[in-house]
């Protein structure tokens, strides 16, 4: 969708231009000797002045109660959006990631692909022979406690016929432990369980889509359905699933309603090795022994340490192919990589808001300035005694600056808060709309407290509080001592 | 008698705009140890001005400003600073208090720019110099709930809270009664009997006549020099 990039870009250049727009007013008043100021702040070596200073500028703030909670609130509002955007923005992202992990990111999956050049070439009639064999399937076996479970498939298409009804199906050929890597739930009946394939039973389990095709009005479960040459009992229905580009096997969406689930050692026993495809007109015959093998890692998706193993399985897996296979008829995919590309982009995402909410800091910011310079002026005689009384230019400079640094930092407290209470309340008071009925077409609303935002709006604010403190304290510094004491 | 405060061919002049203009024309003076001096003059004669300076509020524009032994001419922002801390105490012709300060936190401020902690001994301290000038009984209360005079008792308390060589006083009884100012100078001259140095503008005779000597200033030169022998004489001890 290129008009989400475009606004996307816009949006990152604006939060760009302000930073640095923000970066060159701030360099620009370094310029101005403030840098050196700054440096010389007797912060460390004279905490009694400090504390002196930050009472003094908490009673000050406390005389002008509405003025300073009016010149905080661009603090308050700019800390708590930062926290709730983030927060939020946390919150979706755990619960899109959440959805990843369910359909297994700690899976492997190889798979047959046909080689290019074979396609191209070969004549019709000829068995094109390729892909993944029993041989690898033992070979992944020797990974021992590393790979808690191997799931080999087979597919392929065929029609699956009942009575007079016909419906297009795709048979999958696999071992029980399918359903707990793709995590099936069962609408009626069961899955295939390890007796099927040591009987080499011809029990099947329907797709929801196939087994309402075929049996619109009866219960499937004991019927018989016809799949090519050969009869199927049915021993269960598969619940409706949704479309998933997870672990299916390759990186498209995929349709599991139109499955039809067998015995693996069945469909080799009834169908042979060699499958007969139909398609457009042409016959094709292929010889593939296993499409896909689905292995999942012990390892737990969290940890970087689990994250590294299946990384360096998947790795080793495509090195092991690599040597057995002279063609590249295989695949490798590593859903952890789609995990973590999302991720990426969630971070990203995250980022842009947080960026996009320290624009009401930089904000907050001016109005301190703005209220901090009028502050200087009312305050000019003050300045003036105190200049007359010994103050050097640095305890000014100091006094005026932890004055802007305690109000931004009093707001970024509050906004904290506000922020934090918000992460709590809103998902709360969305839940409670929908309780009563309104918005119930919306989906929850996925808040986790982000802690690093808390720590980094706190910084921010007090960042701002320095960067936009820094002028009026300076203005203030530099006033003439008859001048200020003359002032009225 | 050793002279705290020696200017030499002192010239201070203003730049307003394209046209400068002459304050102080090559002033020499000195003022003894202990001496209590006032600074007399029509307005525009450059008393205010040399206030300033010899308070190291004021830069001079050429000429030497020794105070004590160290000549002050040439020092820094920070170093003016450090000495306005260190040995002068200032006296205004309003006070100037911070309102928003109790009277002890008011006496106590200059301590603040010296680096000295600020404690229990030091608020003592504070306590005594306040109970020195009468107002033991209003240690916690504001300046806008004292009158004038009580004011500026808290402002004689703060000029010596950090025991200055010179005490300036910028018409030190201007928004006073003649009583309150009556007061005021008493205190003044006890300090001075005390051993502190003064030096205070004024433009009334009768305020000028508890002082020593007197300087009257005119168009930036000294006009005359007087000595108030007769006071000398009986209060010197």
């Amino acid at each position: 969708m290129p008009s989400f990039d475009d606004s996307g870009l816009w949006l990152i250049g604006l939060v760009f231009g302000l930073a640095l727009l923000f970066l060159v007013v701030v360099v620009l008043l370094g310029a101005g000797g403030l840098a050196g100021l700054v440096a010389r702040l007797p912060f460390a070596n004279n905490w009694a002045k400090l504390q002196r200073s930050v009472a003094l500028a908490v009673k000050s703030l406390w005389l002008h109660k509405l003025r300073s909670f009016l010149s905080v609130l661009g603090i308050i509002i700019g800390t708590s959006a930062v926290i709730s955007l983030m927060s939020f923005g946390e919150g979706s992202m755990q619960d899109a990631l959440e959805d990843i992990k369910r359909q297994g990111a700690t899976n492997i999956i190889v798979r047959s692909v046909k080689p290019p050049d074979e396609s191209s070439t070969a004549s019709k009639g000829f068995v094109t022979s390729y892909g993944l064999n029993q041989g690898d399937l033992e070979r992944f076996s020797t990974f021992g406690d590393s790979i808690t479970r191997v799931v080999p498939m087979r597919v392929f298409p065929t029609e699956a016929r009942y009575l007079e009804r016909l419906a297009n199906a795709r048979v999958i050929a696999t071992v029980p432990d399918y359903q707990v890597v793709n995590k099936l739930e069962m609408a009626r009946g069961r899955f295939l369980i390890p007796t099927d394939d040591a009987q080499i039973e011809n029990n099947c389990v329907l797709g929801s889509e196939v087994a309402d095709k075929l049996f619109p009005f009866e219960d499937p479960i004991g019927q018989t359905v016809n799949l090519r040459t050969h009869f199927f009992r049915v021993v269960g229905v598969v619940r409706e699933r949704m479309p998933t580009g997870g672990t299916g096997g390759s990186q498209a969406a995929e349709e599991f309603n139109r499955d039809i689930y067998i015995p693996l050692r069945t469909s080799r026993g009834r169908f042979g090795d060699i499958i007969y495809v139909r398609s457009a007109g042409s016959r094709s015959a292929e010889k593939v022994d296993i499409s896909q093998v689905t292995l999942t890692v012990n390892a737990e998706v969290d940890s970087p340490e689990g994250r590294a193993k299946v990384q360096a399985l998947g790795n080793e897996i495509k090195r092991m192919l690599e040597q057995k296979h002279p063609k590249k008829d295989w695949a490798v995919t590593v859903p952890l990589d789609k995990l973590e590309e999302a991720e990426r982009a969630q971070r990203r995402f995250t980022m842009l808001m947080a960026m996009i909410a320290s624009i009401s800091l930089v904000v907050g910011g001016i109005g301190i300035m703005n209220i901090m310079l009028a502050t200087v002026t009312e305050r000019t005689r003050e300045i003036g005694i105190r200049r007359a009384l010994g103050a050097k230019q640095r305890d000014i400079t100091m006094q005026f600056l932890v004055e802007a640094v305690v109000q931004t930092s009093i707001g970024g407290l509050c906004g904290a808060a506000l922020g934090i209470a918000s992460v709590y309340a809103v998902p709360a008071v969305w839940d409670l709309l929908r309780g009563w009925g309104w918005f119930a077409s919306e989906s929850a609303l996925p808040a986790k407290l982000h802690v690093g935002a808390i720590f980094m709006a706190l910084s921010a604010a007090i960042g701002v509080g320095v960067g936009f403190g820094l002028y009026p304290a300076w203005r203030a510094a530099k006033l003439d001592p008859i001048e200020a004491l003359r002032h009225e | 008698m050793p002279s705290i405060v020696r200017v030499v061919d002192l010239v201070k002049n203003y730049y307003m705009g394209t046209q400068t203009v002459y304050v102080l024309k090559d002033l020499n003076l000195s003022f003894d140890e202990g001496d209590f001096v006032a600074l007399m003059g029509p307005s525009g004669s450059g008393k205010s001005t040399l206030l300033n300076v010899l308070g190291c509020l004021d830069r001079l524009t050429s000429g030497r400003y020794f105070l004590g032994d160290v000549d002050v001419s040439e020092m820094d922002d920070d170093q003016l600073s450090e000495v306005r801390s260190t040995y002068l105490g200032f006296i205004f012709q309003s006070y100037n208090l911070l309102p928003q300060y109790t009277v002890v936190e008011n006496i106590e401020l200059p301590l603040l720019y010296q680096g000295v902690k600020l404690g229990d001994e030091t608020k003592s301290r504070c306590i005594a110099l306040a109970e020195m000038v009468g107002l033991g009984d209003r240690l916690d209360h504001r300046p806008l709930q004292l009158s004038g005079g009580q004011q500026q008792r808290v402002a004689i308390a703060r000029s010596l809270v950090n025991d200055p060589h010179l005490i300036l006083g910028d018409e030190p009884t201007g928004n006073l009664d003649s009583r309150t100012s009556l007061e005021i100078m008493q205190m003044l001259r006890e300090l001075n009997r005390a051993g502190k140095t003064i030096i205070m503008v004024t433009h009334e005779t009768d305020i000028a006549a508890w002082a020593r000597r007197a300087v009257r200033l005119r168009d930036g030169r000294v006009e005359s020099d007087t000595r108030n022998d007769a006071r000398t004489v009986v209060e010197m001890r």
